[in-house]
């Protein structure tokens, strides 16, 4: 109850989205599913995405390298999981990929105090260049991640198969953002992390390793990365495309900042996007209106600025994001 | 914070042990199909260039399959060389490399490289320019440039005919690439030859929203086509390079794959290229773009090609592991209809 | 608003991080910050180098790129020696290629710019490609439907509603910003898509199609009104170029300058001394949108096909990002920054046409050299503590 009050508005929105959702399915339990499906097919990369964002961020440690980190990923475990016929080295060719990235951006922004956003657009601009150098055509994996249905979950009406019928990643940052939710603020880690990012002097007297806790984090958020490019080359398809990430790493960040640096606001940021687009797409491909497709396709990005206007009030970054810390400065 | 100059000093000193330890010349290297550079203006050598439009050699679509045209003249006298072009506004660049060689014949690929052909056409009067997929107007044109053209409306048009006689559920989906001239003209065949086959069938069409990564999402095409399975499609058409592609992997993902859901590919035999896709890709909606290229550029050798355009031949690829399942009446009026395409007894309105 | 009479240009240089400037007259863009403590600077040739280390460190930073670079070279099996040569011979000492990379330098200076502005103010602008591309359309159809103008005063027309769109462009981020609150990452990363999709319907069978040719197209500007290159210099570099210094002078020397940089350092400061930040937001924002609409609209004028069709914009919002970071946020940087760049793009086919190496190894060279310009330990290994203090660009991103 107390918990209701203090977020009536958040609590009575998800509620409304929860009701018309289900009047919805109602109506036409198809149409609804499929396209609560789409959304969140579409969503699953972003959340992913804007939880390496909201770690890195609140440590203290902008990440605009979340497109590179997602491609290189992409990249690695397709590639990985070509060589061996193995789709379990596949994925952990990516994560793994997505590691090292993470750590890349760690040592050069914590250790090296290189400009964040440079860091970033190394990552960006070298993902691009070496996924497209190495690139080999004809390559294929056995068979992508195979979907399934998670035991009584997915019986329940319109959120079981959305949710619960689906990949092994996409059930992964479901739960990553429940989990990333509770650490970050249940947590010592929570706490330190929220501290180091917030004021990080302050949190270097209390006798917290600032350089360690951000070089941690941002290291282990490149992991998410990995696997968010993981999701796009072997469970939403069995492939890789050069540039296949097609800039969902930047609405990645777009969809941090619209869940306010918050796991939870950020996956229903990413769903709301991915419903818009959804909607966009059975517009589009039910043809019951006369509209230009490209005024269809307008829809999400122009309902986010709506809904973020509308909302109003800043959210505010971390205090200390994009600072370097140096012990004494 | 410790300056840490290994950190660079060391790949900075191996780096250049490494440079100078190399030759004094880069003669030796290639693309792979030139041994040694011949000289152009010479008559004994027969040199085509060839500039892929935004888009990558090995795109298991169009630039590919232009440049295997471009290398079924490989042989004694022929040279053959690429670019890539990474930035529309470098094509008048990129062809000049080659006209500057002296090249025979240049293959420029896409309509978006139409105004930079012509214009370097008419610089370059001896040069035969071939031009994939550009329509050539009379008024505009040049005499030495041929362009090679597709009715992709009656390969589209094919595709949705075996479509509408293979669906049980009477909806098929089309999952495009951006919305321009050729997946338009696939688009309107489709949903006309999936009609003139099934008069009640209702056809789910999707552009991708235009950009820089229209032909390359694949996992948006993958979400469309899981989308148009999930609200009753049966048979989807993945028509734009890497987003179609995601389309077609998605069909093939799904369970009934090859039974009940059936996918089909274009512009080229996706079944040689887009191998994820074998357990559903029934045919592919082809431009017969190898075959035109070779053709137009075999005549460029002998000297009998014509300036204008070029219609290049269109249809459906080998059915290959679902030759069986397809019954023979269906077969037979799909032949029928593509025979009527091809000698203009039928025309895509 | 900020009392006019205030000495504009005492306050410190922008990269000098707040400390003294101890900068020799001859390179005032350059100064040498002392950090506290630090010993008296040194003299000889390590004085010199130490008072020029903002220009020392970058081109020892290229060098160093280009010698990683050459691993990666060697390693695909090509002679990176030789691959150099080509690659700066085609982009500087053939006519065509002077001129592919002057015009390609051109409007990165302008994108760069676009980017290095709003980062004074604290706003990092990710959209410059939507800018660009709502500049180059403005342009575009002023160009075509006012095409019976006298060709001077069409030229300067089209210019101006390219500034105009692409100062409106971002203008709408702003207002956002101001008025809702609105995080500029978020809103320019969605007007880049929405300005694709409005463009594309307008282009594509729209209102300003060319519908006599195949393809999603302009009508093409009209033939003497094209800003044809004088031989290599294409007319927009001289623009840029002066636009660059402009800039410099700007942030350096003028109230507004001085006002702007106040609100990038600390706005809540800014607030006390009577600095808007509203203002300087949305001068800032409408300005670098101008730049970036000016570099679509020179992409229109100056460029083959000269026409506005989906390719125009091609990566340009993204590489002014590189443009301003290479430059550290130095207006005047962008320069040298935006040749480097250029000469690699117009090198990079012949690397292709001549050694048959993909030209993406250009785009990895880069963020080499990126990565090496920006490390600060480069600059600590040869100057150890008379190392000056570089801003931090990302602290503008909490703002």
């Amino acid at each position: 109850m107390e918990w209701f009050l203090r977020n009536k508005v958040w609590a009575t929105t998800a509620l409304l989205v929860l009701v018309a959702a289900y009047a919805f399915y109602f109506v036409n339990s198809n149409i609804a599913v499929s396209m609560f499906s789409y959304a969140w097919f579409l969503a699953v990369p972003l959340v992913l995405g804007a939880m390496v964002g909201v770690i890195g961020e609140r440590s203290g440690v902008v990440n605009i390298g979340i497109e590179g980190q997602m491609l290189v990923g992409a990249f690695a475990a397709f590639f990985a999981a070509a060589a061996t016929q193995s789709v379990i080295i596949g994925v952990i060719a990516g994560a793994l990929s997505g590691i090292a990235m993470g750590a890349f951006l760690a040592f050069t922004t914590v250790k090296g105090q290189l400009d964040q956003i440079i860091a970033g657009v190394v990552i960006n601009i070298v993902a691009t260049g070496i996924t497209s150098f190495y690139y080999e055509s004809g390559k294929t994996i056995p068979r992508g991640l195979p979907n399934f249905d998670v035991p009584l979950l997915s019986k329940i009406p319109l959120i079981g198969p959305v949710f619960f019928s689906d990949g092994p990643i996409a059930l992964f940052a479901l739960v990553i953002a429940l989990v990333l939710h509770v650490l970050l603020f249940k947590t010592r880690w929570g706490l330190r992390t929220r501290a180091v990012g917030e004021y990080p002097s302050a949190a270097d007297t209390a006798g917290i390793n600032v350089v360690g806790l951000r070089l941690f984090n941002v290291t282990v958020a490149g992991t998410l990365a990995g696997i968010a490019g993981t999701y796009l080359s072997m469970e939403a398809t069995s492939t890789f495309e050069r540039d296949m990430s097609a800039g969902r790493g930047f609405l990645a960040l777009a969809i941090l900042i619209f869940g306010a640096w918050r796991p939870m606001r950020a996956l229903a940021a990413a769903l709301f996007f991915g419903f818009m687009s959804a909607s966009a797409s059975q517009l589009q491909a039910s043809n019951v209106v006369d509209i230009p497709q490209q005024f269809i396709n307008l829809l999400p990005y122009v309902l986010t600025l709506v809904v973020l206007a509308a909302a109003a009030g800043r959210v505010r970054a971390p205090g200390a994001v994009g600072q370097p810390f140096v012990k004494g400065d | 914070m410790k300056a840490k100059p290994f950190l660079v000093a060391a790949p900075a000193a191996l780096a250049l042990v490494l440079a100078g330890c190399g030759g004094s010349t880069g003669d030796t290297s290639s693309d792979g199909s030139s041994a040694a550079p011949k000289d152009c203006s010479s008559a004994d050598v027969f040199c085509i260039g060839l500039v892929t439009d935004k888009g990558t050699i090995d795109d298991k679509s169009f630039n590919q399959a232009a440049w295997e045209g471009v290398k079924a003249l490989e042989g004694e006298g022929v040279q053959t060389k690429y670019i890539e072009t990474k930035d529309s506004k470098d094509y008048p660049a990129n062809i000049k490399q080659f006209t500057d060689q002296k090249y025979d014949s240049i293959v420029t690929v896409g309509f978006l490289m139409g105004e930079a052909t012509v214009t370097a056409a008419k610089a370059n009067p001896t040069v035969k320019f071939i031009g994939v997929d550009q329509f050539q107007d009379a008024a505009k044109t040049a005499p030495n440039v041929t362009g090679l053209i597709f009715p992709e409306a009656n390969a589209g048009y094919a595709a949705g005919y075996l479509a509408g006689l293979m669906t049980k559920t009477s909806k098929i989906g089309i999952v495009l690439g951006e919305e321009i001239p050729p997946t338009q003209m696939y688009a309107k065949g489709y949903e006309l030859g999936s009609k003139a086959a099934n008069p009640k069938i209702s056809v789910a069409k999707v552009y991708h929203p235009a950009g820089p990564n229209a032909f390359s999402d694949s996992p948006w095409g993958a979400g469309e086509a899981k989308k148009m399975l999930a609200q009753g499609a049966d048979i989807i058409f993945g028509a734009g390079g890497g987003t179609g592609n995601g389309a077609l992997g998605e069909v093939a993902k799904s369970s009934g794959a090859g039974t009940s859901l059936f996918c089909i590919g274009v512009d080229v035999d996706q079944w040689e290229t887009v191998p994820e896709a074998h357990p559903c890709l029934v045919t592919s909606a082809e431009k017969k773009l190898v075959d035109g290229t070779t053709e137009l550029l075999k005549q460029a050798k002998d000297g009998s090609i014509k300036g204008g355009n070029f219609l290049g031949k269109t249809g459906l690829s080998e059915y290959h592991d679902f030759d069986s399942k397809i019954p023979a009446d269906v077969k037979t009026k799909v032949e029928d209809v593509i025979k009527k395409l091809e000698d203009g007894s039928l025309k895509v309105a | 608003m900020a009392d006019p009479d205030r000495p504009p240009a005492k306050d410190t240089p922008p990269d000098a991080g707040g400390a003294p400037a101890t900068a020799p007259a001859e390179a005032p863009a350059v100064p040498v910050v002392a950090e506290r403590g630090a010993p008296p600077p040194p003299t000889g040739l390590l004085g010199f180098l130490v008072r020029h280390q903002a220009i020392v460190v970058p081109i020892l930073a290229v060098v160093l790129a280009f010698a990683i670079g050459a691993i990666l070279i060697r390693a695909q099996g090509f002679n990176p020696t030789y691959a150099y040569q080509r690659l700066f011979q085609r982009s500087f000492l053939t006519e065509g290629g002077l001129l592919a990379t002057l015009q390609k330098t051109t409007p990165l200076i302008l994108v760069g710019l676009a980017v290095a502005i709003p980062l004074k103010v604290g706003l990092f602008n990710i959209g410059g490609q939507g800018q660009l591309m709502a500049g180059g359309i403005g342009a575009a159809w002023i160009a075509h439907s006012l095409r019976d103008l006298p060709v001077p005063v069409l030229v300067i027309v089209s210019v101006i509603a390219g500034l105009l769109f692409g100062a409106m462009w971002a203008s709408i981020a702003a207002l956002l910003k101001t008025t809702r609150g609105v995080h500029e990452v978020i809103s320019t990363i969605m007007l880049n898509s929405i300005a694709v999709g409005l463009i594309d319907w307008l282009i594509n069978g729209g209102p300003l199609a060319d519908t006599s040719q195949v393809f999603p197209t302009t009508h093409a500007v009209r033939e003497d009104a094209r800003l044809l290159p004088l031989g290599v210099l294409p007319w927009g570099l001289p623009v840029a170029l002066i636009l660059a210094v402009l800039v410099a002078w700007m942030l350096k020397r003028t109230t507004l300058g001085f006002e702007l940089q106040t609100v990038g350092r600390n706005r809540f400061a800014a607030g006390y001394a009577g600095i808007s930040t509203t203002k300087a937001t949305i001068i800032a924002m409408a300005t670098s949108g101008a730049l970036a609409g000016l570099a679509g609209t020179l992409e229109l004028l100056q460029i083959e096909p000269y026409r506005y069709q989906s390719g125009i914009a091609g990566s340009l919002g993204f590489d002014g990002i590189t443009i301003a970071l290479l430059a550290r946020g130095n207006p005047l940087g962008t320069i040298p920054a935006a040749i480097l760049v250029g000469a690699m793009r117009a090198g990079a086919p012949s690397l292709q046409f001549e050694l048959g190496i993909r030209p993406e190894v250009v785009d990895v060279l880069l963020a080499i050299t990126l990565l090496m310009v920006s490390l600060p330990v480069i600059a600590k290994w040869i100057f150890r503590r008379h190392t000056a203090k570089q801003t931090q660009l990302a602290g503008s991103w909490g703002a």
